[in-house]
């Protein structure tokens, strides 16, 4: 096909671009991953027993704020990340913000004399908590690639690992209703982790898997 | 900023309103910075199949330009996008051949050989006497000394005379090229 025809195909047809258009894909995608590993994991492993007392201390609101402000601020990354020519450098220092906010409560949590070291690292879990962060996310990191797919990323492996940033811890935000664990040096090691974990994942599969 | 930043997001912003007007007329715009783009990167034919898949990059990927960032940001990323694409898709063909050495300096030679002919066709349009001069002269290298020596002209007779059959050489090649 000559250039110029392509010009008159591509600019005769033209309809108006819905101006939600752009979040709407992320929703789409991020949206459906997300609630698909909610399902799977909280249906098949199910919420932990004491959920309704959990609630009430704060050790959850922890994990549920640390695992969600960590979430939106990968959303805000994958959607820049999905914008050619748009900076990524505001969204990724607002990382540090909620992770430096756990980093401090698990400070003073081992600064405490009478602390068991081991036991606020470990808990019980250590082992496969990050692996199992990991494998919920991955329904969400689907998701994510559905949603990027249909942007126009310009730096495959960046906005990968965008989208494993994001994937990762909206499936620790999951795994946080069925995890036991309470102490903040548990969170900022092993959740962080098993985050990372699926940032990794994405980075790499996204090389090939984003092309478009 | 680029000088064209304005004019071109204004068309854009119109654009995705869906005015189709506007539309063609940046993506005729655009075509001709992504020819220039691609052409210095890419041979000719790869170098259009570029220009048309950034054309289609633009208009499905339309939703994500925010008119809050620069338009030509925006369009570099993607052309930039599509440069390293085509460049993946060459190396993962392996579409460069072994002969790509010899290609390239046999193009030297034919020029050369043309340049030869060129002289040969120029030179037999002049008289055989003129002929001869310039032969010894320019082409063998022999100095005026010994050129006059041999047809028994004078020194200063040989250089007025080789003098003019160059310049009605050059004067040949430039009314050839005003005739084309």
């Amino acid at each position: 096909m000559k250039t110029d025809d392509l010009i008159a195909t591509l600019s005769d047809g033209l309809t108006p671009t819905p101006p939600g258009e752009f979040w709407r894909r992320i929703a789409v995608g991020t949206a459906c991953g997300t609630l698909a590993a909610a399902l799977l994991w909280l249906g098949t492993m199910g919420a932990r027993p004491d959920l309704a007392e959990a609630t009430g201390a704060w050790p959850f609101w922890m994990k549920f704020f640390y695992t969600l402000t960590l979430a939106v601020t990968g959303l805000w990354l994958l959607a820049r990340a999905g914008r050619p020519g748009a900076k990524l450098t505001p969204p990724a220092l607002t990382l540090m913000v909620p992770l430096a906010v756990v980093a401090v409560l698990a400070g003073l949590a081992l600064a405490d004399p009478d602390a068991d070291t081991y036991r606020l690292l470990m808990g019980h879990s250590a082992l496969y908590c990050p692996f199992a962060i990991a494998l919920v996310s991955l329904p969400v990191l689907a998701g994510s690639f559905w949603s990027l797919k249909r942007l126009a990323p310009t730096r495959l492996a960046m906005a990968g690992g965008a989208a494993g940033l994001f994937a990762g811890s909206a499936g620790a935000f999951v795994y946080a209703f069925y995890c036991t664990e309470s102490a903040a040096p548990f969170v900022v090691v092993w959740y962080s982790l098993g985050t990372v974990l699926s940032c990794i994942i994405g980075a790499l599969l996204g090389r090939i898997a984003l092309r478009w | 900023m680029i000088a064209q930043e304005t004019q071109y997001r204004d068309w854009m912003v119109a654009a995705l309103s869906g005015d189709g007007a506007s539309y063609r007329m940046l993506l005729t715009a655009l075509t001709r910075h992504l020819r220039g783009y691609f052409s210095r990167r890419l041979d000719p034919a790869a170098a259009e199949d570029a220009v048309q898949e950034c054309l289609i990059a633009i208009h499905t990927r339309r939703a994500t330009y925010d008119p809050t960032l620069p338009f030509t940001a925006w369009m570099h990323g993607i052309a930039r996008y599509k440069l390293i694409d085509e460049y993946r898709r060459v190396k993962r063909r392996a579409l460069v051949p072994l002969d790509a050495a010899p290609d390239l300096f046999a193009q030297d030679e034919t020029e050369a050989a043309t340049a030869r002919r060129d002289v040969n066709l120029l030179l037999a349009r002049l008289s055989d006497a003129k002929q001869g001069l310039v032969r010894q002269v320019k082409l063998d290298g022999d100095s005026i000394a010994e050129v006059a020596a041999r047809s028994g002209m004078s020194e200063s007779a040989v250089k007025v005379s080789v003098h003019r059959a160059i310049k009605s050489m050059g004067d040949e090649v430039r009314g050839g090229d005003e005739n084309r």
